[in-house]
């Protein structure tokens, strides 16, 4: 039963992916950009529920809470920030920017926590599920991903259908000075892209800290870069692409580590980023977008 | 033979025809117009010829040569070049460095011979210069040959632009608003330039132009473009004083 | 005085200015040998001559991607990483059959560079070809690839040939005489000391030369062309994939001779020193520099390397420093409106300056 337990196992990271690609997902499509530290906006939402719940001793949700508030502020901060001043800018500036609010984050983090990692308590209280008389026994954490992620997917393809907030998002994703002639907010959309993104990454963070319980100042770096690899593996700017593709880096990861090498897991993830660029550099769900002349 | 032969092209963006059916024939040496009311499809259409978009329909012919669905490179080397409605210098380098970039294919060493600096690169380099300076002189632009793109004044941009499609040495010359932003003077002045161009280099030139006084000054045949079909064809005199034209540009 | 003139006409600002730095380099180069020949120098400064040559040409090699091309690559550590290891490897194997090191060392420090152009040129054509910022994530990849697979390579030779194995040290089989060459994680050991500070004077101005050589040039021109206006190059006919693959193969190649340069100056080499920080620190220094300046980066490579080890006190917050630095650089290089009014400040600070000295304002004509 080996095999099934890496398959639930890999589904369950997978899905961890995929809040964070959505993240990666909703600020390429609307503010063209690639957002290199939104992975390490996991880390800061790890760190805020790890302060809040264990060493305030808060109620865990309530932290989660706290956390996802927190980092919604942190994204419109950077975005404000650093990202604004830059909108006209090359594409070349905007990403060094973002690695640099990255390494920021990183660094801070490193200052105020210190280097050596935490131990971080689980926020999910939910009862064991024992299948085939106990013989598999899915954690709590791993529903608690698997459901969540599926929730947020579900919510937010509502909200970007459903909703004037999420329609204004569409519109400057499609053409962001149509959108401004059309009565659009950019700005204002932007904005709340980010905070989106950024509040996903707090939950992203306690299902990820919940599962591997270790948190240090680089805890989300290598997952924000796996989950953007999720999101061009799906298609960039789709909603749907990037749960696929989560979930398929995912399995990937968990099965190459069980099966293949341990050591090589991160470089398998990797090479599949290349295939896909050399395949379908669109991904699974993407479409194609061209230049104006 | 015609130099140009177009016939029946079309493209449709998401079931919208910006070019529906689309025919004309330019000859050897001709100073050519495409006209017509904004949104008619004449950018489009440039687009189409130069293979930045592929065209959904129908078929171009470039001196006999089938060009349809080509890239835009291997276009240019078939020998279309052309200029932008909205001006695209290579604004960080010096204006003789624009001029030498489309060069590029016509004076060929390897980057070996111009990173390790064997003769042949002092040789090829000293007859681009050459020839780029013969380019600016063209265009009045050999004075400032060191100076940045970008800092040119929007006139000068414009005729940086066409030398730089001169410089890879085309049998068509596509202009997009070559006039778009002058005043009446430097108006008449491109029209010297451009009458200059065909004379000079046995250029063939087509031209995107809102501006009726170049239009009728140098083209010496036009079509006129509405909604992304061809309206009218014909000599430049003729063609201006159709009513149907006059409807198309005055509204009705 | 008219003899004056037409040689400065004659010397384009381009020309004036690469030999302006191989003269800088060169006069840091001799001022070192003699405070070093005299005994004025500290053994920390002597332990970073070799390093202050590598990151240079790290950044120099850099900056031709990202300030040229215009792209962004966040791989440098991967490729000097096969740089390192190809060169140490290829000592290490004809330490014996080669004694001289003056023949050996070159020799280790092309193959190290091709082995690295080679891994550019591979994932170049899959990425190049695509537009926006997937270079940038895909050359992260390939240095987390480059590090790991190496960490977790095990190579070792004995009478019945070259072992490999990608397990542990035991599955390789070796006789009992047998050598290991690459030991997992630990790396190689035992590579010769070949790197000096001359050899890696000498291969920093080659690069340098070949770098300002490059630039301009007719491939030069056409990469600055696609980095200026991508749609404009393509309507001269500019092969934009071409051009592109050339430029990031070079920078590749030049990142992994740094990379050989590196690992033969090493006792031990490990995988993990080239990690994602130091692709970083490397764009740091090109950034710093300034994006397309071949002597910034230089002097950025040096004068940063330095800083460190002189001031202990900044080393816990040279990352912070330098994430900010990076930020700040960005938004005052690119915001029009910031940029223009630092300029204006700046033209009336320079109109002031040269008020005050009319002499100096009329020299050189």
């Amino acid at each position: 039963m080996g095999f099934l337990d890496n398959l639930i196992n890999g589904i369950s990271l997978g899905s961890i992916y995929a809040v964070i690609a959505l993240g990666y997902t909703l600020v390429y499509g609307i503010a063209k950009m690639l957002n290199f530290a939104h992975g390490d906006v996991i880390m800061v939402g790890g760190y805020l529920i790890f302060t809040c719940a264990t060493t305030w001793g808060l109620n865990p949700y309530l932290s989660l809470v706290i956390a996802m508030a927190g980092c919604t502020v942190l994204g419109i901060l950077i975005e404000k920030i650093a990202y604004k001043p830059l909108r006209q800018a090359t594409s070349l500036s905007v990403l060094i920017t973002a690695i640099g609010v990255s390494y920021f984050l990183q660094n801070i983090a490193l200052l105020i926590f210190g280097a050596n990692p935490v131990t971080f308590t689980s926020i999910v209280n939910l009862p064991k599920i024992s299948l085939f008389d106990g013989q598999i026994i899915i954690k709590s954490e791993t529903t608690a991903a698997i459901v969540v992620s599926v929730l947020i997917v579900v919510g937010l393809s509502l909200f970007v259908g459903k909703t004037k907030s999420g329609r204004a998002m569409l519109a400057v994703s499609e053409d962001k000075d149509a959108a401004q002639l059309m009565g659009v907010n950019v700005n204002r959309t932007i904005s709340l892209t980010f905070a989106i993104g950024s509040g996903l990454a707090a939950v992203a963070g306690g299902l990820l800290c919940s599962a591997y319980p270790v948190l240090s100042n680089t805890t989300g770096a290598m997952p924000g870069i796996k989950a953007f690899v999720a999101a061009v593996f799906g298609g960039i700017g789709s909603i749907p692409g990037a749960m696929i593709g989560g979930i398929l880096i995912g399995v990937i990861e968990i099965l190459g580590r069980a099966y293949i090498s341990p050591q090589l897991a991160d470089a398998i993830v990797f090479a599949v980023l290349i295939i896909v660029l050399m395949v379908k550099p669109t991904g699974i769900l993407g479409k194609k977008i061209s230049e104006k002349v | 033979m015609a130099l140009l032969e177009v016939k029946n092209l079309g493209i449709t963006f998401g079931g919208l025809h910006a070019v529906d059916g689309f025919s004309m024939s330019i000859e050897k040496g001709e100073l050519y117009g495409l006209i017509g009311p904004n949104g008619a499809g004449k950018t489009t259409c440039f687009n189409l010829l130069t293979g930045v978009y592929k065209p959904t329909m129908g078929t171009i012919y470039l001196d006999g040569e089938n060009i349809t669905g080509k890239s835009t490179i291997d276009i240019n080397k078939a020998g279309i070049a052309r200029t932008f409605q909205n001006i695209r210098l290579f604004s960080n380098l010096s204006v003789i460095d624009n001029v030498k970039a489309g060069l590029t294919n016509n004076y060929r060493y390897s980057t070996a011979t111009g990173v390790f600096r064997l003769p042949k690169f002092f040789k090829t380099e000293k007859l681009m210069n050459e020839k780029a300076h013969e380019l600016l002189k063209v265009f009045g632009l050999d004075e400032e040959s060191s100076t940045m793109a970008a800092n040119l004044p929007y006139g000068k941009q414009r005729k940086l632009e066409i030398a730089r499609a001169l410089a890879t040495d085309p049998k068509l010359l596509l202009l997009d608003e070559p006039a778009a932003g002058m005043n009446p003077n430097e108006t008449a002045e491109l029209m010297n330039t451009i009458r200059f161009v065909r004379d000079e280099f046995d250029m063939t030139v087509l031209l995107i132009e809102h501006d009726m006084s170049l239009v009728s000054g140098i083209c010496e045949r036009l079509s006129v473009l509405n909604f992304g079909q061809l309206l009218c064809q014909g000599k430049t005199s003729d063609v201006l004083s159709d009513p149907e034209v006059i409807t198309a540009y005055l509204g009705e | 005085m008219k003899g004056q003139i037409d040689l400065k006409r004659k010397i384009s600002p381009a020309t004036r200015g690469s030999f302006i730095t191989y003269g800088m380099v060169t006069a840091a180069f001799i001022v070192t040998q003699i405070l070093v020949s005299t005994g004025r120098v500290s053994n920390m400064f002597q332990g970073l001559l070799v390093p202050f040559c590598v990151y240079s040409i790290a950044a120099v090699s850099l900056n031709l991607t990202v300030g040229i091309l215009g792209e962004l690559s966040l791989g440098q550590a991967g490729f000097m990483c096969v740089g390192a290891y190809t060169g140490a490897i290829f000592s290490l194997m004809t330490k014996d059959a080669i004694t001289s090191a003056w023949v050996r060392f070159p020799l280790a420090l092309l193959i190290g560079g091709l082995a690295a152009a080679i891994f550019g040129v591979l994932i170049g054509i899959p990425v190049l070809r695509l537009r926006g910022d997937y270079l940038a994530i895909v050359t992260l990849a390939f240095g987390e690839i480059i590090k790991n697979v190496f960490a977790a390579l095990y190579i070792g030779t004995d009478s019945r040939g070259v072992h490999v194995s990608l397990t542990s040290q035991g599955d390789l089989g070796l006789e009992p005489d047998g050598k290991m060459i690459i030991n997992g994680a630990l790396g190689i050991s035992g590579a010769p000391k070949d790197s000096t500070f001359v050899i890696g004077f000498v291969v920093l101005l080659l690069t340098l030369i070949v770098m300002y050589n490059f630039i301009n040039s007719r491939t030069g021109r056409a990469v600055m062309s696609i980095r200026d206006n991508r749609i404009a190059a393509e309507s001269i006919g500019l092969n934009i994939t071409k051009y592109k693959l050339i430029t990031f193969g070079l920078t590749a190649f030049l990142g992994g001779v740094a990379g050989s340069l590196f690992s033969h100056n090493l006792a031990v080499l490990q995988a993990s020193k080239f990690d994602y920080n130091l692709s970083i620190l490397i764009l740091v220094f090109v950034v710093l520099g300034g994006i397309g300046s071949m002597r910034g980066s230089v002097i950025a490579a040096v004068v940063l390397t330095l800083l460190p080890e002189v001031l202990r006190s900044i080393n816990n917050y040279r990352m912070l420093i330098y994430s900010v630095v990076l930020i700040v650089m960005m938004i005052f290089t690119s915001n029009a409106t910031i940029r223009g009014f630092f300029a204006a400040n700046f033209a009336k600070l320079k109109g002031v300056i040269i008020k005050n000295k009319p002499d100096t304002a009329k020299e050189g004509v």
